[in-house]
This record gives structure tokens, C-alpha cells and sequence, in this order.
């Protein structure tokens, strides 16, 4: 319990709906006291802000009865009593989780058939040789090199940015209708790395190695050069669990 | 650019005495009336919500089905104590997922992926409170009995009328109030958190939730 004088930058707000109780305290600074853990003499003793802490504890019983039964489902009370409005509240606690599961499971699935129809796929970048037609869009790039980074195990992959060797941009530049792209790419991956790494720039390369590999292999990319950044030291305590293979 | 990746907590805007800033897990305010809402934090496995968001950001959508998955229901919660039961939680959510999507790549990880998203939820909710006509009355969230084990029985039935009247009120408050008091009381946001979301000052935040409770404990007041 702190005591203290009512602190000089939080006046009380000057509005009609504000009370004088009868022993001149204002009713806006009794409750503001009482949220704030602040109490006095003669908060204690006085029954008129006792009686106006009372109301407000009264709401926050209402409140908090609100709120964990719709959170456990108030096993054994008669929900039928509650109020008119079913739904959420009215079943057991066993059954908030599923509950949970259900509307991530609908949502999901709502929002995403949205977010198909306006993806965002980056750029496309070239494959294979200099004279053929194909492209692949970042995005759809990025997954398999994230995907490949993580294989080292404890390390994340955050963002993945894959862009034409040596130009800011998309190739655009066109001979005769045909586009004359460069075929060669950059990556530039971040990574999470574990807290315990021994030899961050030993993990960093074995990274930098993967991405590489399933650039080549996986892809087809004609990758230049990969970078890592390290952007964050994590600890995580089950990092072995994500080393598949190697 | 290689900005700093690490999500840090929202912008410190002077914060009033008292007030905890809602870092990354979206504190409860040391007050002695609200209790933290018990929204699952972001504990399940996988990759973290910063870096699944900085994919997303990226155009990988698998990513952002990680993310829909994970905070759907604790947002779903939230709407729901702003707009009432019914279709409109629901749909409000989903609308500031797809709204969260198109603006993605704009996020720079200000703050936590979770509390940008609380924001986006909440703005929508009080754009729905405040398109409802005034005195429509409002379903509360989750209407139920009070539990019995914290309870003796006698107050059991008094409780559940308290239920039942703030149940009533919450209808009479208009919408800002009622989102300033929903955040506060249930979710147990600190002012300037409620200040930041909604943008208004934590001056404007405190009066209106002085009146969301002058108004809800005068309807309790009525029933006692």
C-alpha cells in the first residue's frame, strides 16, 4: 500500500458527470486513487469514499463475473440463468479450447481465401539460362531458402530478399521484344541465431552454405552471392529439435 | 536499410504516473481492480510472431496463416467485448486480418506484431460501435452466471443481477466510452496503451472511463 499526496499532473477531470462527495473529496479522484493502489487516512475511515469504492468494487465483481465465465465457462452455474444472450460463456471449460480451435480453425480459413486473391509475390526472377523464358517469384523463392537456412539447427530465417546480381530493380531492359535479363541473383537473408552459437561466423557460413546449395540444386538459381545477418541472438531452449538431417 | 529488426514496445509517449507501458506482451496495469485478461500469449511452437510477420510481410502467406491462426481466437474475444456476440466479432476480425495483410509491408515492427493487431481490432470495433444508432440496445459479450466458487450463496443471486444490469448498461455507453472501458477494465490496458490504440489523449481516455463506471455503477446502484 503506497501513500502518497495525489499526484500534481493528474488533476482530476473537470466534467459534469463528477460528484463532490459530502466529505469534499471529488468522486473521479477516489476511484483513481483506489485503481492506483493509493490510500490515506482517510479513505479508510471515511464512509462516503468507502461507500464509492464499494460501488466500484461491486462493478468489478459484475465485470470479472463476465469475464472468467466466459473464459472457464463457469462450471456449475446455471447459464440458462445468465442473460438472454447465448453463445460464448454457456460451455464448460473443457470446451473453451475447442472452442478457440474452432474459430481460428473458420477464420483462418475465411481470411485466407481473401488473401489468395491479392497476393504479394515480389518480383519474379530469372532461372536457368540467359536465353530462356522462365522466372520465379521471390516470394516463392524465399520459402525453400528459408526453409534450408532452418535445417541448421536453432537458426530462424526471418526476411529473405532475392533480387537480380548488381541492379536495384526488376530486369526490364528489353532487345527486340525479348527481354535481356541478368541471370544472376543475390540473396540476403536474416537469420535468429542460438544465444549458446560457439562460432556465430562458423554458423553464419554453414547457413550461408544451405541457401546456397538449395538455390542451385532446388532452384536453378544462378545465385552471386548470399549474405546472412545475424539480427538476433535467441535462446531457445529446444533448438535441437529442428535439425533435420545434416 | 538495415533498420533493427527487435519488436520494441510502442512508442513512449508520455506516459502519466502509474501507467505501465504494454511492451510486447501487452502488460496489465499494476491497478488493483483489473486482472489481466488471460489471452494465450504467444507461446506456441514455431517461428516468433516478429519474424512470421516479417515473411508475410514478404508476400509469404503461409506465414500469415500462422499468424491468422495464432491470434484468431484472443481477438475474437476482444471483438466480442467491444461489438457483442453475434456475426459482427467475427467479421470485424476478419476484416483487420485482411486489412493487417494489404498494410504488412508498411509494418516495421514498431511494436509487437500482437499489440498492432490489437489496434487494428479495436479501431474497427469503434468504428462498428459508433455506425450502431444510439440506444440500440447492445448484446454484452458473453452473458453468463457468475461463478459460484468465488461466492457465497447469497450473493450468488446478487451477483448474477449485477451480471445482468452491467449486462443492460453496457448498452447505454456510447461507443468510445465503451471502448475505453472494455480496454481498461477487461483487458487491463494502462491509459496511455488505451491513449495510443484509440488516439486520443490519456486525459480523454481517463473521463471517459470515469463515465463508462459512473454510468455502470449507477445502473448496479439501481438494481441494490
Amino acid at each position: 500500500m503506497t501513500t502518497r499526496i495525489h499526484p500534481p499532473d493528474a488533476p482530476p477531470p473537470h466534467e459534469p458527470d463528477d460528484e463532490r462527495l459530502p466529505c469534499g473529496r471529488l468522486l473521479s479522484q477516489v476511484w483513481t486513487d483506489w485503481e492506483e493502489g493509493v490510500t490515506d487516512a482517510h479513505r479508510q475511515r471515511c464512509p462516503h469514499c468507502r461507500a464509492a469504492v464499494a460501488d466500484l468494487e461491486q462493478l468489478e465483481t459484475a465485470v470479472r463475473a463476465l469475464r472468467d465465465g466466459a473464459a472457464d465457462g463457469a462450471a456449475g452455474a446455471d447459464a440458462a440463468d445468465g442473460a438472454a444472450a447465448g453463445g460464448p460463456g454457456e460451455a464448460g471449460a473443457g470446451s473453451t479450447a475447442s472452442r478457440d480451435a474452432d474459430i481460428a480453425a473458420r477464420l483462418t480459413g475465411r481470411v485466407m481465401d481473401l488473401v489468395r486473391r491479392e497476393l504479394r509475390p515480389g518480383r519474379p526472377l530469372p532461372l536457368g539460362e540467359a536465353g530462356e523464358d522462365l522466372w520465379i517469384m521471390e516470394s516463392v523463392a524465399a520459402r525453400p531458402l528459408r526453409a534450408a537456412a532452418e535445417e541448421v539447427p536453432g537458426v530462424r530465417a526471418g526476411s529473405c530478399r532475392i533480387a537480380p546480381a548488381g541492379t536495384a530493380g526488376p530486369a526490364q531492359v528489353t532487345v527486340a521484344g525479348r527481354p535481356v535479363r541478368p541471370t544472376r541473383v543475390t540473396v540476403r537473408l536474416e537469420i535468429h541465431a542460438p544465444l549458446a552459437t560457439p562460432d556465430l561466423p562458423r554458423l553464419a557460413e554453414r547457413v550461408r552454405r544451405h541457401v546456397q546449395a538449395a538455390a542451385d540444386r532446388h532452384l536453378g538459381l544462378d545465385v552471386a552471392g548470399v549474405d546472412i545477418l545475424v539480427t538476433d541472438l535467441i535462446d531457445e531452449p529446444d533448438s535441437g529439435e529442428k535439425g533435420h538431417g545434416r | 536499410m538495415a533498420g533493427d529488426p527487435t519488436p520494441t514496445g510502442p512508442p513512449d509517449e508520455a506516459a502519466g504516473p502509474g501507467d505501465a507501458l504494454p511492451g510486447a506482451t501487452a502488460g496489465a496495469p499494476p491497478a488493483p481492480g483489473p486482472a489481466p485478461d488471460p489471452t494465450p500469449a504467444v507461446a506456441s511452437p514455431g517461428p516468433d510472431d516478429a519474424l512470421l510477420a516479417v515473411r508475410a510481410a514478404e508476400g509469404d502467406e503461409e506465414a500469415f496463416a500462422v499468424l491468422v491462426r495464432r491470434h484468431a481466437p484472443g481477438l475474437v474475444r476482444l471483438a466480442t467485448r467491444l461489438v457483442g456476440n453475434g456475426p459482427e466479432a467475427e467479421d470485424t476480425v476478419q476484416e483487420a486480418f485482411i486489412s493487417a495483410w494489404r498494410t504488412l509491408p508498411e509494418f516495421r515492427g514498431h511494436a509487437s506484431f500482437s499489440t498492432w493487431l490489437y489496434r487494428i481490432v479495436t479501431n474497427r470495433c469503434l468504428n462498428v460501435l459508433r455506425a450502431r444508432k444510439p440506444q440500440e440496445p447492445l448484446e454484452a459479450a458473453g452473458a453468463v452466471a457468475a461463478p459460484e466458487h468465488t461466492v457465497s450463496p447469497g450473493r450468488i443471486a446478487e451477483a448474477r443481477a449485477a451480471v445482468s444490469e452491467l449486462h443492460e448498461a453496457l448498452g447505454g455507453l456510447s461507443a468510445e466510452q465503451r471502448t475505453c472501458w472494455v480496454l481498461r477494465e477487461w483487458d487491463g490496458q494502462s491509459y496511455a496503451f488505451i491513449a495510443e490504440t484509440v488516439g486520443i489523449s490519456q486525459q480523454a481516455v481517463r473521463a471517459r472511463v470515469f463515465r463508462a463506471r459512473r454510468h455502470l455503477t449507477n445502473a448496479l446502484g439501481a438494481w441494490r
